[in-house]
């Protein structure tokens, strides 16, 4: 087996397997254990603060886009992007009709696809100028705020560089950008679980836990 | 190397009280700092980054991460930031993507410091005056109903009739002070006294525990006191019938 059918094949399913049943695993982890120890949050629990505290930021709808419009038009942009794009762009959706699982769904104009891509990859770029020039995110950071960004915009690069055969071919690098880009999104994947990118599924608990305790006190939540 | 008998006791302390919630958000905070400048410690320290509010929880992840080896010098640290940086106001959490709860995990690093014998001076002796005499001012049950009895006599040249009822069962606002008016300020249980006479109120204001409404032991997170204060204030409003409690301004 040559090195891209490994990484199409079993390492791809190992790190969506890892990507999914970790992330699932970290919420059930925080539902046990708010259960044992965070009794407060379960006692006072409603559905109204909850679903009230999604609907401010799961959308810019919050009272950080009106301190900061720019950073956070951008940071939802990123998201939007980040988690569309992969999902619904063309050679993903082939990837699935041609696998086992034929599965089939419309994808996004390639036009688009591409932007979003770019634009993910604008943002990283900003993201990290910001990081890397304001005092304050350089007191903050630690080596793996910077790593785990670029963890999560090299999927992108490579998606780009490989689709557009940007490096030519007759080298290394661009001869292997397929390979490169499928081992990226492998590596991402794998650490989501881990790191503080499993706020992918924390966000909304931690959003709920302290809707819960804010809606009670009739804070802003 | 052996954990160290502190190490333990720290360790014992935050093991049921660092749960779920306090742990995603020591691993999700993605430094982004929005939580910055809706500070006003940092904004009145000229935008110092130690004063951010996610940078605040530092003592509290390095204490779980050295799993409790901290020496006294790093306590001290922690103690000056936690006491000093930050009051729990809760407004940075208010701007957090994630809805972060800064001023929860200080309050948790404060009652960690207090389980080892370290808080503010002023907040041991009241939370001593607590226990033994159930307000923050170490006022005995005489002086208190001394007082009450030398305000009423006092105002009496000035409104006719002005009674500060004491213990009146069924009265229908209860009314209590900060201990320190008891001690220090009398006047203000006056100015109250006349604004309850002309109003016409029915009220009243309890001898026994419960009538300092000050609940300093919050503050170094002393959970078992605060509760305590609290219940003799509910026990004194039931025991005499009265519907509201009034706490002084
Ligand atoms: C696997 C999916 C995800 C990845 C790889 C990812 C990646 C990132 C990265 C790298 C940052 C830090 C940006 C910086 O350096 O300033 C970030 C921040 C953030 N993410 Fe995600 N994210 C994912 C999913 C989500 C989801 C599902 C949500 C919420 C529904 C979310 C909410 C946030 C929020 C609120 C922030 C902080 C503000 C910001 O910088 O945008 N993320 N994410
Ligand atoms: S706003 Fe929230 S996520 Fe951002 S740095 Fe502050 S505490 Fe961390
Ligand atoms: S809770 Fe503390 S850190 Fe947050 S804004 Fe208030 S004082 Fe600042």
């Amino acid at each position: 087996m040559d090195v891209l059918a490994l990484a199409e094949g079993p390492l791809l399913w190992i790190s969506l397997g890892v990507f999914a049943v970790g992330l699932v695993t970290r919420a059930a982890l925080f539902l046990v254990e708010s259960r044992e120890k965070d009794k407060i949050f379960w006692q006072h629990f409603k559905w109204k603060w909850v679903l009230a505290t999604m609907a401010k930021w799961l959308v810019p709808a919050n009272r950080t886009v009106a301190k900061d419009p720019v950073f956070c038009a951008l940071a939802y942009a990123f998201h939007f992007c980040l988690i569309v794009a992969p999902i619904w762009c063309l050679p993903h959706i082939i990837y699935w009709e041609t696998s086992r699982l034929a599965w089939s769904f419309t994808a996004l104009p390639d036009g688009l696809a591409d932007w979003m891509t770019l634009a993910v990859l604008a943002i990283a770029v900003y993201l990290l100028i910001r990081r890397l020039s304001s005092p304050d995110l350089r007191y903050l950071s630690t080596a793996s705020d910077y790593v785990l960004l670029v963890i999560t915009a090299l999927p992108f690069l490579t998606a780009y560089l490989s689709v557009h055969q940007s490096l030519g071919t007759g080298n290394l690098l661009g001869d292997n950008m397929q390979l490169i880009h499928i081992l990226t999104g492998e590596l991402m994947l794998v650490v989501v679980p881990f790191t503080k990118l499993s706020h992918a599924v924390l966000f909304f608990f931690s959003r709920a836990a302290t809707a819960v305790e804010f809606g009670r006190r009739e804070y802003s939540i | 190397m052996e954990p160290s008998t502190r190490s333990k006791a720290i360790m014992e302390f935050l093991k049921p009280r660092v749960g779920a919630r306090v742990k995603s958000w020591l691993e999700i905070c993605t430094k982004c700092g929005q939580c910055a400048d809706t500070c006003h410690f940092y904004l009145a320290a000229d935008r110092d980054p130690k004063m951010i509010p996610a940078a605040k929880v530092k003592y509290l992840s390095e204490i779980i991460r050295r799993k409790g080896e901290v020496d006294d010098e790093f306590i001290q640290k922690a103690y000056d930031c936690i006491y000093h940086e930050c009051n729990m106001c809760r407004r940075c959490t208010q701007f957090c993507p994630f809805g972060i709860n800064i001023a929860d995990m200080i309050a948790l690093t404060r009652a960690l410091l207090f389980s080892q014998g370290v808080c503010p001076e002023a907040l041991r002796s009241a939370i001593k005056n607590y226990h033994e005499t159930g307000n923050q001012m170490g006022v005995s049950e005489e002086d208190w109903l001394d007082t009450l009895t030398w305000c009423e006599e006092e105002m009496e040249s000035e409104i006719v009739g002005l009674k500060i009822p004491v213990d009146k069962v069924g009265a229908e606002i209860m009314y209590t002070i900060n201990a320190r008016e008891a001690k220090f300020y009398p006047q203000d249980i006056q100015e109250v006294a006349k604004i309850m006479h002309v109003a016409g109120a029915s009220w009243t204001v309890p001898s026994k525990r419960g009538w300092d409404d000050t609940n300093l032991s919050m503050f170094v997170g002393d959970l078992k006191t605060s509760r305590t204060l609290v219940e003799n204030t509910f026990a004194r409003a039931t025991e005499l019938g009265a519907k509201k409690v009034a706490i002084t301004e």
